[in-house]
């Protein structure tokens, strides 16, 4: 498991295809992996490292999302700066939620996240005044590296692709932290790892905090990618389910798993897209059956997801 | 009299896992006895009692009732062959009334169709059942579910009643209804009765017989009167300071 | 020197009293045994003592240092370090790894803590199996292992909950000389125990509980031949 080929196969691969490749719908699809990609490896930090599942994680993506759309729409400010008030706004949730995953445990967290991200999702379509209500905010494109106005997608890969190593790096390094290592006991047994020593509520409000933040900063670019937030998309359960699924179909608690995970998810739903999208609305409810069956499918085949799967554990 | 004993148990092994916890235990229930199960904490009476229930099975070694061997045999189908046993602690369907409590004993094929003759001949022996009938067993006090458990026991028509714990954490007074209750049962009904106690006294007043397990193993039987104030009682469950 | 002090715990759960009033010094370096009937409130005691209940009243103090309402990493990190009853190995964790997670309690570094890991594996008699997995272990082999993770913690006192308990008669009298071994290097030891073989065996001093009351406390002998200790597990009848 110590190799890390595939991780550099990967991040290279994503680095070089912008340099052979033109096609705007091919970068476009690797533009969205990768932030896909890099939510779902934030979602690791809680989920797959801690051991704290949340289907609630969309309240982050949403947070940053709007932080970045709201500062360049009403206050004129780069969405630089929004990426890092969404990351704090995040961080600030995150701790939030962490202090509950100390209060409730297994299924009542995942409903508690659920309903914090519903919360968020009511606010801000109902808030017109703030945030521009039910409509969604389209985001001003405004050229320029500092106003994130970047046409070339190109550019946009190599931009995702840094924060995507930034999580993959802070995913190795729980794997070889000694917090990492305590983290790991924490999220086999609790009590066990409080009876040793490990200060394990810090540890998981920490983690999930810096899910939180990291979650929040694929938002904000994405909004700036994609040019539009709609509340009833940025803090869906569906995303967050996206968030969790890709994770754990590329294999919880490995570092590249929720990568691959993304690869997997986008292609098929992209595919999906492509095949049914003339029929409308009636199949819309599609994909979830598609998710469903390949979580059940992997939960009894796979249980390592694709990363075990490939090493045959 | 000499007949063959109605439960018989013969070199039971029995493990959860590889965590070994029964070693060759025996014990034998004659016709209309009462018999104790008694030992230190750990000592494996309740797996005994659960292998003999069907609870859990045995790696090696015989259970038989009334001739027939049954270690294999799946519970329910033990409840039908006369074997009935109240678990640790009651454990009633909290949110049923006392009386779909106790009904729900009856479930085996051969009970079921005198059920309602047995329920009225049950609310004789237990007025309980009858004045709290429509009540939810989760607000009965201790020694009122003991008494509900019991009967739902006796409602599968048992030729063996085995009880686990029956007077954990009852009132002294309950714990003398309790013991007069089973002594009924067996007097009045012929019903033979196996139990477990913590309380060596206890137990041995109101039993013919005991069996001492210690660590997993038999080490210990006989009459009552021979058990209580025997030295040998005292050595397992306090050591050989104790002497 | 009193290196550890409890006073006048007590502990409730709705209608019970699990404890109630319990109180004892422990010097260093003794070695205790606690022992009572079913529902004497032991558990409850180490459940109080190590930080995973507050005691409604009382205190629980090391060498001073108020231990009372700490939570469970912090006391431990005090220096009181505790085992379970039922097993509690970190199952995707191998052999080793399992001990690191107490070692890091004591040192930053990850290789300093193997090493740690695979001193006190050796203690125990575990370190041939240092890497695999918690899984693939007998019931003896998995208490050592509970063991060496709460040593590796590096504690004034270790409180041994049933260390014998579901273990075979041939592992006993190992596990008891490893018990013992480690009193002889000057560990301070709470151990309940059902077994009274064992603990007589190992304890310079027995304390009794019954109901959630301490009934007895001193020697070995004094302790099982305490009517009111024969009386609370035999009855009246065999108090002679």
């Amino acid at each position: 498991m110590r190799t890390y080929a595939p991780a550099l196969a990967f991040f290279a691969a994503a680095g070089l295809v912008p340099l052979a490749v033109t096609d705007a719908f091919l970068l476009d699809s690797l533009v969205l992996i990768l932030i896909w990609g890099t939510a779902a490896g934030a979602w690791n930090i809680a989920g797959g490292y801690a051991g704290q599942i949340s289907l609630g994680h969309s309240a982050f993506f949403g947070l940053g999302a709007y932080a970045a759309a709201l500062c360049g729409v009403r206050w004129n400010i780069s969405p630089w700066f929004g990426l890092a008030i969404g990351a704090g706004l995040a961080t600030a949730a995150g701790t939030i939620i962490g202090f509950l995953s100390n209060r409730l445990r297994g299924p009542y967290f995942v409903i508690a996240t659920i309903a914090v991200s519903q919360v968020l999702l009511i606010a801000a379509s109902r808030w017109r005044g703030f945030t521009a209500g039910s409509e969604g905010i389209p985001v001003p494109f405004r050229p320029g590296f500092w106003t994130l106005g970047i046409a070339d997608k190109r550019v946009w890969v190599w931009i995702v692709l840094v924060l995507a190593l930034v999580v993959y790096l802070s995913q190795l390094y729980l794997e070889r932290s000694r917090r990492g290592f305590q983290l790991a006991a924490v999220r086999e047994d609790e009590d066990a790892a409080l009876s040793l020593g490990v200060p394990a509520r810090r540890l998981k409000v920490a983690a999930i905090a810096a899910s939180a933040a990291f979650t929040a900063m694929c938002g904000a670019l994405w909004a700036q990618y994609v040019g539009f937030v709609d509340p009833l998309y940025v803090f869906s359960v569906d995303l967050s389910v996206r968030f969790s699924l890709a994770a754990i179909l590329g294999g919880l608690g490995s570092a590249l798993g929720p990568f691959l995970g993304a690869v997997l998810v986008t292609t098929v739903e992209t595919w999906l897209r492509a095949e049914f999208g003339g029929l409308g609305s009636h199949l819309v409810g599609l994909y979830l059956i598609l998710y469903g069956s390949a979580l059940i499918l992997m939960v009894r085949y796979a249980p390592q997801g694709l990363m075990g799967w490939f090493y045959r554990r | 009299m000499s007949a063959a004993p109605q439960l018989a148990v013969e070199g039971l092994d029995v493990a959860y896992g590889d965590f070994q916890v029964l070693w060759q235990a025996a014990l034998h229930v004659d016709t209309g006895e009462i018999v104790a199960v008694l030992g230190p904490n750990g000592a494996g009476k309740s797996t005994l009692v659960n292998t003999i229930s069907g609870l859990l099975r045995p790696r090696s070694g015989s259970v038989a009732f009334e001739g027939q061997r049954i270690e294999h045999m799946p519970a329910h189908r033990r409840a039908g062959a006369g074997i009935a046993h109240v678990l640790e602690r009651r454990r009633l369907f909290p949110f049923l009334t006392v009386h779909d409590n106790v009904l729900l004993g009856a479930h085996n094929a051969r009970a079921r169709p005198h059920r309602e003759e047995t329920l009225a001949r049950l609310e004789e022996l237990l007025p309980l059942l009858k004045a709290r009938r429509a009540q939810l067993a989760h607000t009965l006090s201790g020694g009122e579910q003991q008494m509900v458990a019991i009967a739902r026991g006796l409602m599968a028509q048992p030729k063996l009643l085995m009880i686990d714990e029956p007077f954990l954490g009852l009132a002294p007074r309950m714990v003398q209804e309790i013991g007069a209750l089973v002594r009924r049962i067996r007097d009045e009904h012929a019903i033979s009765v196996l139990f477990i106690e913590q309380n060596v006294e206890l137990a041995l007043r109101l039993a013919d017989r005991g069996v001492v397990l210690e660590s997993g193993r038999t080490v210990l039987a006989g009459a009552s009167a021979q058990l209580l104030r025997s030295a040998e009682v005292k050595r397992i469950f306090l050591g050989d300071f104790a002497l | 020197m009193t290196l550890l002090r409890v006073s006048g715990v007590t502990k409730r759960f709705g209608g019970i009293t699990a404890n109630r009033g319990i109180t004892f010094d422990v010097a260093a370096g003794e070695l205790v045994g606690i022992i009572g009937p079913n529902g004497a409130g032991k558990s409850t005691l180490f459940e109080c003592i190590s930080g995973f209940y507050a005691p409604d009243e009382g205190e629980v103090e090391l060498e001073g240092t108020r231990l009372t309402g700490l939570s469970p990493d912090r006391v431990c990190r005090r220096g009181v370090a505790r085992t379970f009853q039922k097993l509690r190995p970190f199952q995707g964790m191998t052999v080793a790894e399992n001990v690191m997670v107490g070692a890091l309690t004591r040192t930053r570094e990850l290789g300093h803590a193997r090493e740690q890991a695979h001193e006190w594996l050796r203690r125990v008699g575990l370190l041939e199996k240092a890497g695999a997995y918690a899984r693939t272990l007998s019931t003896g082999q998995r208490k050592r292992l509970e063991l060496a993770r709460a040593l590796a913690t590096g504690p004034r006192v270790l409180l041994l909950d049933e260390v014998t308990g579901g273990v075979d008669q041939r592992s006993i009298p190992g596990l008891v000389e490893l018990v013992r071994e480690l009193h002889a290097g000057g560990l301070t030891l709470l151990v309940i125990e059902h077994n009274m073989r064992v603990v007589t065996a190992v304890a310079q001093r027995i304390i009794a509980l019954h109901l959630g009351e301490v009934i007895a406390d001193g020697a070995p002998a004094a302790v099982t031949r305490s009517p009111k200790v024969v009386e609370a597990y035999l009855g009246q009848a065999y108090v002679t």
